[in-house]
C-alpha cells in the first residue's frame, strides 16, 4: 500500500521527448498524434526581436494527474474508472463501455481511446508494466535525461518525493478545481 | 388471428388494423411523398448503424478534444422532446386541467415514439452497450450522472408504456398512477441529463445549475412545438373545435415558456461575459457570434413568441408553420449546447500538442453521425404511423 504521486522539475525540462517515447514503448502505447499519455507543451517565444520574452519559451511535461478526488472517477458509470490501493486512478477495460464522460470530465485532458480495445486509456504509473515487475520506477521517469521526474511514495515521509515537496516550493495544475492532484510542479 | 387475440387481451387494437391496412393508405402525392420519406430515413439509420457497427467510432468525427458529437445531441433533442410531451401529457389527468383531457393517449403516444429512437441513438454512440447493461447492474456508479440518468430512462419508459397500455384499456385509475410516476422519473431523468453537463468542473460554460434548468423548460418548449406539428398534420390545419381549444391554451402555456426562455438566455449570456473569466467569457463571445445561435433565438424563440403574442395565442394555424423550423432550430440548439460545451481548448500545458497550437476545438458531424441522427426520425414516424393505425388514440368521453 502506498500512495505514489509524481513531482516534476519541469524548468529543467529540455523537451526531448525521451519520456513520451519511453511511455509508448513501455506500455505499448499506440502511434498517432492524439495517442498519448503522457506530453510535453512547448511554449513559443513570444514578442519581436530584440525584446523577446524568454520565460515564455518553457518546456511543460505533463500527464494525468492522478487526483486523489478524480473527476473522471466520479463520473463513470460503471466504476470502470477506479484508484486502486496505491492511490493510481487506473481503467478497468472490461467495464469501460467508452461513454466518454471521464474525457469530458478530466480537466487535464489526460486521456483518449486505444483503438484496439475501443477503451480509454489513460498514465497509470505503469502499474501493469514495471510496477507490476516489482520495479520502483515509471518508465518516463527512468528515461529523463536531465532527472526532471521523481516519482515515490508520497505516504513515505523519507521518500525522494516526500523530501523534495518538503523543501522545494511547488504548484499544482488547476488546484482550485478541487482535484487534489497528486502530480507537483517544483518551482 | 390467435395473436391478435393475445394482444387484445392486453390493449385493445383497431378492428381492421392489419399489414394491408398499413399499406392501404391514399395514394396522394402528399402520402406517398411521406412514405418515400420514412423509408428513406429508415435506410439512412440502417446504413448508419451499419457502419457503426463495422467501424465503430471511427465512421464518427468524435475526438479526444471533443468526444461527444451529434449523437449525444440528437439524444438530447429526442429524449427532452419526450420529456416535453410527457409533461404535456399530464395536463389534463395529472394536473386536472380538463381542456389536455383528450390528447392524453396521443400525447403519451408521442412521448413514447420520440423517446425509442433516442435510445437507438445513445445505443449507437455507446462504444459497448453490451458491457454497459451488465456493469450498470454489476458495478454501479452512482456518483455518475450518466447512470442516473440511464437508470431513471429505464423506468420512464415502463412507466409510460403502461400508462398508454392502462389508457387504451380504459383504466383511467392506473393510467393516472404510472401518468404520474412516468412524470415524475421524466423530469428528473432529463434534468439528470443536464446535469451530465452541469456537473463538469472541467468546462466552465456548462458547470453550474443552468443546463438542467434550461433542458427542462425547452424540453416542454420542444414537446408543444411537436404537439402543433402532430396535429396540424393529424387534421391538415382543419382543427376541431376540441383541439383548438387545447391548442390554444398550449400556444397560451407555449407563450410564457418562451419569453422564460429568452430571459434565460440572455442572462447566461450576461453573466458568462461579464467579468471576463477565461473558458467562459471568451466561449459564450465565441456562441454569440455563431449564426446557429441566432437561427436558434430567432426560429425556436423569437418568431413563435411574436406569434403567440400578436395573435393572443390563437394563431395556431401560423404556430404549425413556425413549429417546424422551431423543431429544427432545437436540434441545432441541442448539437450547440453539446458543441459549446466541448469547443474551449484544454490547454493543460500543451502550449503546442505536437506542433499544434490549441485553438478553438471544431467539430462537424461526419455523414454516418448525420445518418443516424436525422434517420432515427424514420423510426419516430414510422412507429406513429403504426400507432394511429393500430390504436384508438382519441380519449374516451367517458374519461
Amino acid at each position: 500500500m502506498a500512495r505514489y504521486g509524481m513531482a516534476l522539475d519541469y524548468k529543467n525540462c529540455i523537451n526531448c521527448k525521451a519520456c513520451e517515447t519511453a511511455c509508448k514503448e513501455e506500455n505499448g502505447i499506440l502511434m498517432g498524434a492524439d495517442k498519448h499519455r503522457i506530453w510535453v507543451g512547448t511554449g513559443e517565444i513570444e514578442g519581436e526581436y530584440p525584446l523577446l520574452d524568454l520565460t515564455s519559451n518553457v518546456f511543460h511535461p505533463s500527464q494525468c494527474q492522478h487526483c486523489d478526488d478524480a473527476p473522471c472517477e466520479e463520473v463513470c458509470p460503471t466504476q470502470a474508472t477506479y484508484t486502486d490501493e496505491n492511490g493510481i486512478v487506473r481503467v478497468n477495460i472490461d467495464q469501460c463501455i467508452l461513454c466518454s464522460y471521464c474525457m469530458n470530465a478530466c480537466p487535464y485532458d489526460a486521456r483518449y481511446v486505444d483503438d484496439r480495445t475501443m477503451t480509454v486509456d489513460k498514465c497509470n504509473f505503469c502499474a501493469e508494466t514495471r510496477l507490476a515487475r516489482g520495479e520502483t520506477t515509471t518508465a518516463c521517469q527512468a528515461t529523463c535525461p536531465t532527472k526532471v521526474r521523481i516519482f515515490g511514495d508520497l505516504d513515505d515521509p523519507n521518500s525522494e518525493i516526500s523530501e523534495v515537496l518538503r523543501t522545494r516550493e511547488h504548484y499544482s495544475l488547476k488546484a482550485h478545481l478541487g482535484t487534489k492532484p497528486k502530480l507537483f510542479y517544483l518551482t | 388471428m390467435a395473436l391478435r387475440e393475445l394482444v387484445n387481451k392486453i390493449v385493445p387494437i383497431k378492428e381492421d388494423f392489419s399489414i394491408k391496412s398499413l399499406l392501404g393508405f391514399k395514394k396522394t402525392p402528399l402520402n406517398v411523398l411521406v412514405s418515400f420519406m420514412i423509408v428513406g430515413l429508415i435506410l439512412l439509420l440502417v446504413w448508419g448503424i451499419a457502419q457503426y457497427l463495422m467501424h465503430g467510432h471511427h465512421a464518427y468525427n468524435v475526438s479526444r478534444e471533443h468526444p461527444w458529437g451529434l449523437l449525444i445531441s440528437g439524444y438530447i433533442f429526442f429524449v427532452g422532446t419526450s420529456t416535453g410531451l410527457c409533461i404535456i401529457a399530464s395536463l389534463g389527468h395529472v394536473f386536472g386541467i380538463k381542456e389536455f383531457n383528450h390528447i392524453g393517449k396521443r400525447t403519451t403516444l408521442l412521448a413514447i415514439i420520440t423517446l425509442l429512437p433516442g435510445f437507438i441513438i445513445i445505443l449507437s454512440e455507446i462504444g459497448h452497450p453490451v458491457t454497459m447493461m451488465i456493469y450498470n447492474i454489476l458495478t454501479p456508479g452512482i456518483t455518475s450522472a450518466i447512470w442516473w440518468m440511464g437508470t431513471l430512462y429505464g423506468l420512464v419508459l415502463t412507466f409510460i408504456i403502461l400508462e398508454f397500455g392502462f389508457a387504451l384499456r380504459g383504466d383511467h385509475k392506473w393510467a393516472v398512477r404510472f401518468g404520474i410516476g412516468g412524470l415524475i422519473a421524466d423530469v428528473a431523468a432529463f434534468t439528470t441529463l443536464g446535469s451530465v453537463f452541469a456537473y463538469l468542473v472541467a468546462r466552465p460554460i456548462a458547470n453550474g445549475p443552468f443546463i438542467p434548468l434550461y433542458f427542462l423548460l425547452t424540453a416542454v418548449v420542444a414537446g408543444a412545438f411537436f404537439m402543433f406539428m402532430i396535429y396540424g398534420f393529424k387534421h391538415k390545419l382543419n382543427f376541431p373545435k376540441e383541439v383548438e381549444v387545447t391548442l390554444i391554451k398550449l400556444a397560451k402555456i407555449l407563450g410564457l415558456l418562451l419569453v422564460v426562455t429568452m430571459f434565460f438566455e440572455w442572462w447566461r449570456m450576461i453573466t458568462a461575459i461579464y467579468g471576463g473569466m477565461p473558458e467562459r467569457a471568451d466561449t459564450m463571445m465565441k456562441i454569440v457570434g455563431s449564426s446557429s445561435f441566432w437561427i436558434e433565438m430567432l426560429f425556436a424563440w423569437a418568431i413563435p413568441f411574436v406569434i403567440i403574442l400578436v395573435s393572443k395565442g390563437k394563431a395556431i394555424k401560423a404556430l404549425f408553420f413556425a413549429a417546424i423550423p422551431a423543431l429544427i432550430s432545437i436540434f441545432l440548439m441541442r448539437n450547440d449546447m453539446v458543441h459549446y460545451a466541448q469547443m474551449a481548448p484544454m490547454q493543460m500545458l500543451k502550449k503546442t500538442e505536437y506542433q499544434l497550437a490549441p485553438t478553438w476545438i471544431e467539430y462537424f458531424p461526419s455523414p454516418v453521425e448525420w445518418a443516424i441522427a436525422v434517420g432515427a426520425l424514420g423510426v419516430c414516424f414510422l412507429l406513429y404511423y403504426v400507432a394511429e393505425k393500430a390504436f384508438d388514440l382519441d380519449e374516451d368521453e367517458h374519461h
